[in-house]
């Protein structure tokens, strides 16, 4: 017994000795230490410990940290989305529960898990009841291959952009299953529209991450963010974003993943005003706020991919800066997305439906054959001034040439006449 | 009860894995067959779903990830959602005429569903004599590496051995949606 | 292990074969072609698995063509599908008699 803690406490002072060297390699050294542990444990009672037992120990302890950050990300969203909001309509927002309302997620979360549970009479019970559990298994399983610091990728998969979005993939289907064994009109029609929405942002969503990972050469979220890491001269990084058919390849999918995640201006398959709550109508208590934790978690993740492919991952934006553990730039990458994501939310009014489809059809997805067009040029042409030039050229030319005929002149806004039924 | 625990450790677990197949293989073929035998055309949607999700599983457990999520990407996401929308923008009556069953019962058909159990029952039985029962059958092992699937090699194969195979699929393709765009489209003379 | 995947791959093929054989809306029968299209690839990739040069990726070659060549019958076999409602008011296959001679 005794050798049991002392074994217990080596390592609790290893784990602290930890924080006083590189505080980059913490999380790694960390499992590191965990299946020493889990080694050393298994020779003290008497047995050599399989290896497929620490491999599955150290995977729960992964997986654990990961949905629990995720969780907490979600909770501090939920509360942040409305104070931003808030602020940006002139109002405090929620200030009531906890310091400057910090505990609102809680209080929401008893409320919904007190709420009663409405199925309707006419509903699918089956389908209905696993609707929920359709959308939020993929939405927890996407965060498992962003690579959150050097050397903390969950699964380092060769294959993991595709991983992302297939199963990205099912949540469609969870959604029509909501709408449709809800049997209810309102939900049919906003899973109708959300299913089209997700599609039709699909295709440029996964065409500008292709154009990462051409450019990168790997489909590995690790391999695209060590080949986004330098700097150009010394300052600029050498991020995608920071070359003209990144910067087009991340516009679009910034508003492919503004698409995807639901959120406004392309929030029309809840569109209060006209169909109640979409998919979700027929949704209470703790199923709904299961919902709202999916599409959060896949916003997150959504985001997580944009850091990844476009914005470096988890590099330092400057040299100097470097000192910094590379898991709080990611994060904080993610936190400034998911804060601009909050502003669009702000800013802008809600798309129409057919407005909607035709910038995915007739705008986005040309552009992202563009910006794949000048990732071409720029590969052949070198990082120098004619590849700066021919990209630039590239994305610009049919840029403009899109918005001159697709929303040209035809659309322009003129003074609005109302009618009114008197 | 250490001694129990140490005999339960030391079974030959490296052995499972490899035998891990058949529970997405299991799953497979039920969903497989949800969606042939039920009446709800969503309900056979929904099956088929999981049948072909399962089938992806399961070419990742036979070390073919790469195809795995292409299936799971191609079929979860747009197969699947292409039959639903057929479904929903085909009201059908065989979903209706359900209730009662002897009214729209018909000889023809009838006869039609035993010649088509009987023929499959045919072909089933025709296959697996010739899987199990064939002079050659039981010669083959796996070879003693597990073979794995590069990402990268696949992508060096697609652009020099499989060249035409697969600008002719691109070709494919593109005639393929021009052509269901066109087929779909509304008819502006009737 | 082979005779394993390809009896499971018999019989996935067979579901396939019974759903086209028997089912009279079009879009089942649509459903039993793409089960019979699974199976198909599944055998690709059992063969690749087991076969002598797994390096040559033969089999998964193929497997990956199939799922694409899948795709687009299954775009262009809905299109037709609706199109066919849209005549007829009936998905029923036996009810598309217009073109028998």
């Amino acid at each position: 017994m005794n050798d049991f803690f002392k074994l217990i406490w080596d390592y609790v002072l290893q784990f602290l000795g930890l924080f006083l060297k590189n505080w980059d390699a913490i999380p790694t050294e960390t499992m590191r230490l965990l299946r020493e542990f889990l080694a050393k444990l298994g020779a003290l009672v008497g047995f050599t410990t399989p290896q497929w037992i620490i491999d599955a120990i150290c995977a729960l302890v992964a997986i654990v940290a990961i949905i629990a950050v995720f969780m907490i990300m979600f909770a501090l969203m939920s509360v942040f989305e409305r104070k931003i909001l808030a602020r940006a309509q002139n109002r405090y927002g929620p200030n009531r529960v906890g310091p400057w309302g910090l505990f609102q997620p809680v209080a929401d979360g008893i409320k919904m898990l007190t709420k009663e549970d409405l199925v309707p009479r006419a509903a699918d019970q089956i389908v209905h009841l696993l609707a929920p559990v359709m959308m939020v298994a993929p939405a927890l399983m996407l965060p498992a291959i962003l690579p959150y610091g050097h050397g903390m990728t969950a699964i380092n998969l060769s294959s993991g952009i595709l991983y992302f979005f297939a199963l990205s993939a099912g949540t469609e289907l969870a959604v029509f299953m909501a709408g449709w064994s809800s049997n209810n009109k309102y939900s049919v029609m906003g899973a109708m529209r959300a299913i089209a929405q997700m599609i039709s942002y699909e295709l440029p969503l996964v065409m500008a991450a292709i154009v990462a990972a051409f450019a990168a050469g790997t489909l590995s979220p690790d391999g695209i963010v060590q080949a986004q890491s330098g700097y150009t001269a010394g300052f600029l990084p050498n991020w995608y974003i920071c070359t003209p058919w990144g910067f087009a390849a991340g516009a679009l999918f910034y508003i492919g993943a503004l698409a995807e995640a639901n959120r406004c201006p392309f929030d029309l398959p809840e569109g209060e005003s006209e169909l109640v709550a979409g998919h979700l109508t027929e949704y209470s208590g703790f199923k709904y706020a299961i919902f709202f934790m999916a599409e959060y978690v896949g916003m997150f993740a959504i985001v997580g991919m944009f850091v990844t492919l476009f914005l470096g991952g988890y590099n330092a934006p400057f040299p100097f800066l470097e000192w910094i553990p590379s898991y709080v730039w990611f994060f904080t990458k993610i936190a400034a997305i998911a804060f601009s994501f909050v502003w669009v939310r702000a800013t802008l009014p809600r798309m129409r439906i057919d407005h909607m489809m035709q910038f995915a059809w007739k705008f986005m997805l040309p552009m992202s054959f563009a910006a794949l067009l000048a990732l071409a040029a720029w590969h052949y042409a070198g990082r120098n001034a004619l590849g700066w030039g021919l990209s630039a050229v590239l994305v610009a030319a049919p840029y403009l040439l899109l918005g001159r005929f697709c929303f040209g002149n035809r659309h322009s806004p003129t003074n609005r006449r109302y009618y009114f039924s008197e | 009860m250490h001694d129990l625990l140490q005999r339960f450790l030391s079974l030959p677990w490296d052995q499972l894995p490899q035998w891990l197949f058949l529970i997405p293989a299991g799953i497979m073929l039920l969903a497989a067959a949800g969606a042939v035998v039920f009446r709800n055309l969503i309900h056979c949607a929904l099956w088929l779903v999981l049948s072909f999700a399962a089938l992806g599983v399961l070419y990742m457990a036979l070390g073919a990830e790469f195809v795995g999520f292409v299936q799971l990407l191609v079929y979860v996401g747009a197969v699947s959602m292409l039959v639903i929308f057929a479904i929903l923008l085909t009201p059908s009556d065989e979903v209706s005429a359900s209730n009662n069953p002897l009214v729209h019962f018909k000889l023809s058909s009838a006869v039609n569903a035993v010649i088509g159990v009987a023929v499959t029952g045919l072909v089933l039985v025709g296959l697996l004599a010739a899987i199990f029962f064939s002079p050659r059958a039981g010669g083959v092992t796996l070879p003693a590496v597990a073979p794995t699937l590069p990402v990268a090699k696949i992508g060096e194969n697609l652009l020099s051995h499989t060249l035409l195979p697969l600008q002719a699929v691109a070709v494919l393709l593109t005639a393929a949606m021009i052509g269901a765009a066109l087929l779909a489209k509304e008819d502006k003379r009737s | 292990m082979l005779q394993i995947l390809l009896a499971i791959s018999a019989v996935l093929f067979c579901f396939g074969l019974l759903a086209t054989l028997t089912r009279r809306n079009a879009i089942l029968v649509l459903i039993g072609i793409e089960l019979m299209l699974g199976a198909g690839n599944l055998n690709f990739i059992a063969f690749w698995k087991f076969s002598a040069n797994p390096e040559a990726l033969t089999g998964v070659m193929f497997a990956i063509f199939s799922i694409a060549i899948a795709a687009a019958e299954a775009a262009v076999g809905l299109a037709i599908v609706i199109q066919v409602h849209r005549r007829l008011h009936s998905v029923d296959v036996n009810q598309a008699t217009q073109l028998k001679g």
